[in-house]
């Protein structure tokens, strides 16, 4: 049973290009959106046009008699008299033979609405005499007041001459996850009455669960398959209420395969969403730059139903603090799990008001963050792992950055201005955190097989963590082989049970059980090669396609294979602690480098640097392409993306990707990658890197912004108006 | 989208004529029909798809004649002439910020004029003159991208054809072909401001379509400049064509015209007035940028398209003269 990684890797921890990456860059990977199962129909939802209604009453006569029509039915448990509670809430559902009886089907779908009063933004939630379309629960006029979470005496904490504070408003808005993918599946019955989907899923098993619930059947009677997926971030953990009533369809029209993927706009109505955060903070320090208190009242909304919690205070000492949060609820489509649920946001108020104060104080705010690290700051791992104290590794990173980005000899004082032009340049800085261990409880099975082919498998998938890719690499590492030489079977949830990819879990969670597996195969092999050799089992190592005996290479991998006659290895391992982190707990820090053009308001920007821990690292090159994936995510959200909704109508004014703002290639500036692995992170095992590297994108934009132009833009994202905005309020013109 | 007729003829008459008398939307590029007929906001009964037609696409003349470019010229033919890039570069730029690549490749000259609002109560559906409840959608919604000029009437959208910006001020006419004949009017005759929730923003018929765009001589300096949130494709926030006559370096009369700050595309004659008699310079620019703004009234949300608008008519104007100050930082 290993316990450890290899001391001296080959090819753990370098940079090997990913098995798949080909095939999905020529597009030859099919995504479960490209099946085409023989005999397929095409699904439609129909979904509320109203921001609040009642459905009056619902007939499917006329849809059901359209040519090419083979299935209407109503989405879950919606009849007459059932409310709809956002634009984008689901109705009814068809499936037709081909997509464009579908649409006409679903139009020719008679619903009749008592519209009701609704709220579609949090101002109009709160505001006085707004319609109270929430209740119960603890929810008063559409908010939930959260308890008050002191830490403490904050308010004495302000109280003396010698303390500097800053009070003031941030806020972002809601963003939807926008999937390349949208979320759906292809599902069909089979005639002994087995369910098989081709699902866009970041959990095959959990979708499987779901299904087999939904129908009542063991779910040794449904396969999910996910050979690749374009995108869930956090919002595709299950069948959810498309798939299943795609399977619905499918078995109201005898078992044929039907297709339901959601449509843009229905995608960023319902897919999910990450809540909006309004803060209003005070922070004070003494004069010397050290915090003693933080008094903060925050909300925000997840939708119809959803919370909008986030972390705060954040990373930094707060030596007083209360906090109260308030969920606001309003006639939006809900909230789901979005890379580093709640770190975002907590971490653009946090930084923000971090900053601000580090103005007021006249201090570099680098200086002022290391300063207010906590002084110790261990990190339990939850194994027989020792604790890590993540201050010194802060200090490091920061250290790292500010040279990679050149805070000594760029960074001035907000507002500084140079010369007579109206672009202005600004750096900005800050701190995150997150978890990113993986729990115990996954298998990986191995197959050696006789003609010296080797299969890893698993029922996880890659949601872009480059599992298929990881398997290989561990396997390759102990069997002495290529990565190529190796076979990754993933995304299908008959395969021994593999984990969900949320909360960064998928490497440290199947890592572990992929050495397991691939080490007890080779030391089955060594055992049966052993007498063939006239040696020892434990006489026997691998490398370079090559069995070698005592040290001397002796016999090619597929002659040595051969040996095993009819009969390939086959085992399934299990994880066992010491080789990946079950908690996590990493650091991390990023710099924004912009320019603002103060008379547009238009931001640009330069260069990010973002340098990150997360453990042993098992392929740097797939490493560093999540942690560019996290900053473009992370820049998206400070420059561009936003929910707009329509306090008239109560709809959503983007659902698309045009006026919802994505960033285009040209908006991409220079991105530094660092990746943070000394001796003493690369014990703590394996660490997920999906999520960390997308938190602190924002809050540092933000910061270089106010850095550039002297004053803070209270509001994500950094939009020429938002800019302009807040230039206007500063010369008194707001 | 709904089912369709589809037609695709080979001459300007015969598409007004298939045009005529049906529930019909002629088809370019597609980068707007395809969209609204998507979205149920158009769903003609006949497209009549007119790139096929090549008597109405390329670019002819010169800068000393001036120019013919067909309705059906591609924003990427276009912009692959040499007379357009180097004598009238108001019009070259305001192609070249024009969508992507592909959008380039597909959309046209006509289509880019005749394009519909992009406000986004039209696309969803409520009408160029949103109302609920007796009250304007947009002056009581979101109007971040509306207008800042005719705000006292009903319509609040913004003009979207960053094209009709730099023809305008060139002094171009549209030639349009109907049932009834042949006629050319001002390219800024194109566009009206809708008073009834069933008027058109477009002059032009549904049975009419615009063949050629003629740009006179090119004369002075003409210049574009556009400021846009993201540096990739986007749609302008605001934009200005400015076409100057020059006696030496003094402006003998200016053409002004913003794009993104009124239902049609606006001639901002105070600035025009501000730069006549004047050598354009830093300080008589920015004079004439503050003077671009008077009598705007921005709604609730898009105050910031005052400083904007008066920024990006400053840039137009040095633009033309060469002074592009604002790359140097």
């Amino acid at each position: 049973m290993p316990t450890n990684w290899p001391e001296n890797p080959k090819i753990i921890g370098t940079r090997v290009t990913r098995l798949d990456g080909m095939a999905k860059a020529t597009g030859r990977a099919k995504y479960p959106s490209d099946s085409h199962p023989e005999g397929m129909l095409f699904g439609a939802m129909l979904y509320s046009p109203h921001a609040h209604a009642r459905i009056k009453s619902l007939d499917f006569s006329a849809a059901e008699k359209l040519p090419g029509v083979k299935a209407v039915l109503p989405a879950g448990n919606i009849k007459a008299g059932s409310l709809v509670r956002f634009q984008g809430d689901d109705i009814a559902a068809v499936a037709a033979e081909t997509e464009e009886q579908a649409l006409d089907a679903i139009r020719a779908i008679k619903v009749e609405y008592e519209v009701l009063p609704h709220v579609a933004t949090e101002e109009q939630a709160r505001a006085e005499g707004a319609p109270e379309v929430f209740k119960g629960g603890g929810i008063v006029k559409n908010v939930r007041k959260g308890r008050s979470v002191t830490i403490g005496k904050p308010d004495d904490a302000f109280k003396g001459d010698d303390v500097v504070t800053i009070e003031a408003s941030y806020s972002a808005p809601v963003i939807t996850h926008v999937c390349l993918e949208p979320h759906g599946l292809t599902v069909r019955w089979t005639p002994e009455g087995k369910i098989e989907a081709w699902a866009s899923t970041q959990a095959v098993g959990p979708t499987a669960n779901e299904l087999a619930g939904a129908f009542e059947i063991p779910i040794t009677d449904v396969t999910v398959h996910t050979d690749v997926m374009g995108g869930g971030f956090g919002s595709k953990f299950g069948a959810d209420i498309w798939g299943v009533t795609a399977a619905k369809l499918s078995k109201k029209a005898g078992g044929l395969p039907v297709r339901m993927f959601l449509d843009r706009a229905h995608e960023h109505m319902g897919g999910g969403n990450r809540p909006s955060a309004i803060a209003h903070v005070k922070l004070g320090a003494t004069k010397e730059g050290k915090l003693i208190g933080m008094i903060a009242e925050t909300s925000g909304t997840g939708g119809a139903g959803a919370g909008s919690a986030f972390p705060l205070p954040y990373v930094y000492a707060v030596p007083a603090s209360s906090r109260t949060h308030s969920d606001i609820f309003v006639n939006g489509g809900n909230a789901r799990a979005m890379r580093a649920p709640g770190h975002p946001q907590g971490c653009l108020v946090m930084e923000a008001a971090m900053d601000d104060l580090a103005d007021k104080l006249g201090m570099d705010p680098l200086a002022f963050r290391l300063k207010n690290l906590k002084p110790t700051d261990m990190v339990e791992d939850g194994f027989s792992k020792p604790t890590v104290d993540r201050t010194p590794v802060y200090h490091d990173e920061v250290e790292i950055g500010a040279e990679l980005i050149g805070w000594k000899n760029k960074w001035k004082p907000r507002g500084h201005v140079n010369g007579g032009s109206p672009i202005r340049h600004g750096l900005g800085m800050a701190l995150h955190q997150w978890g990113g261990g993986g729990p115990p409880t996954n298998q990986v099975a191995c197959t050696i097989f006789p003609d010296g082919a080797v299969e890893m498998k698993t029922a996880t998938q890659d949601i872009g963590t480059g599992a298929r890719t990881i398997f290989a690499i561990i396997a390759a590492e102990v069997l002495g082989l290529k990565v190529t030489d190796i076979t990754s079977n993933i995304g299908n949830s008959t395969f021994p049970p593999g984990q969900p990819s949320g909360g960064s879990t998928t490497t440290p969670a199947m890592s572990p059980p992929a050495l397991n597996a691939v080490t007890l195969a080779r030391d089955e092999l060594f055992t049966k090669l052993a007498p063939a050799l006239a040696a020892n089992p434990e006489d026997l190592s691998l490398a370079d396609g090559q069995v070698l005996v005592k040290g001397v290479a002796k016999m090619a991998w597929k002659d040595a294979c051969r040996k095993l006659g009819m009969q390939p290895i086959s085992v399934v391992g299990k994880s066992s602690p010491g080789l990946a982190s079950q908690h996590g707990g990493v650091a991390g820090c990023q710099f924004a480098e912009v320019t603002v053009d103060i008379e547009t308001g238009v931001v640009r920007l330069k260069k990010i640097v973002a340098v990150q821990d997360t453990g042993l690292i098992i392929d740097k090159l797939t490493w560093e392409t999540q942690v560019y994936g996290g900053v473009i995510g992370g820049l998206n959200y400070g420059l561009f993306e936003e929910r707009i909704m329509d306090p008239t109508s109560g709809i959503m004014l983007n659902p698309d990707m045009e006026l919802y703002k994505l960033a285009g290639a040209s908006d991409i500036p220079e991105i530094v990658v660092h990746a943070y692995e000394t001796p003493a992170m690369k014990a703590r095992g394996v660490i997920g890197v999906g999520e960390p590297p997308t938190v602190s994108t924002a809050a540092a934009i933000g910061n270089a912004v106010a850095n550039a132009i002297g004053v803070r833009v209270p509001h994500w994202p950094m939009s020429p108006k938002n800019v302009l905005d807040a230039l206007a309020s500063k010369e008194g013109k707001a | 989208m709904k089912a369709f007729e589809y037609v695709s003829p080979s001459s300007a008459e015969v598409a007004v004529k298939a045009l005529d008398g049906v529930d019909a939307a002629p088809l370019s590029g597609g980068t707007d029909l395809i969209s609204r007929m998507k979205d149920l906001v158009t769903s003609p009964k006949r497209v009549v798809y007119l790139k096929d037609i090549s008597a109405i696409a390329g670019v002819s003349g010169d800068a000393a004649s001036g120019l013919t470019i067909g309705a059906e010229t591609t924003l990427a033919a276009l912009l692959s002439s040499k007379v357009v890039k180097e004598s009238y570069p108001a019009l070259w730029q305001a192609a070249s910020e024009v969508g992507t690549p592909q959008i380039k490749n597909m959309a046209t000259v006509g289509g880019n004029l005749c394009q519909r609002p992009r406000c986004w109560y039209y696309r969803a559906g409520f009408g160029l003159l949103p109302t609920k409840d007796g009250k304007n959608m947009v002056r009581e919604g979101d109007n971040r991208y509306h207008a800042i000029f005719h705000t006292d009437g009903d319509a609040l959208f913004v003009s979207p054809s960053s094209l009709a910006a730099p023809l305008i001020a060139l002094g171009a006419t549209a030639t349009i072909l109907g049932p009834k004949g042949e006629r050319t009017i001002p390219v800024a005759s194109l566009y009206q401001i809708p008073k009834k929730a069933d008027d058109r923003e477009l002059t032009i018929a549904a049975n009419e379509i615009v063949t050629k765009v003629t740009v006179p001589a090119a004369k002075g300096k003409n210049a574009s400049y556009e400021a846009r949130q993201k540096a990739a494709h986007d749609w302008p926030l605001v934009m200005a064509s400015v076409n100057l006559d020059l006696d030496g370096n003094t402006v003998k009369s200016a053409s002004v015209i913003v794009y993104g700050v009124a239902p049609v595309p606006y001639r901002a004659e105070a600035a025009e007035k501000a730069i006549t008699g004047k050598a354009v310079n830093a300080e008589s620019a920015a004079a004439a940028g503050d003077a671009a703004v008077q009598g705007a009234k921005p709604l609730s949300d898009n105050g910031y398209k005052i400083p904007l608008t008066k920024s990006v008519v400053k840039r137009a104007l040095l633009a033309a003269v060469g002074n592009r100050y604002w790359e140097e930082g």
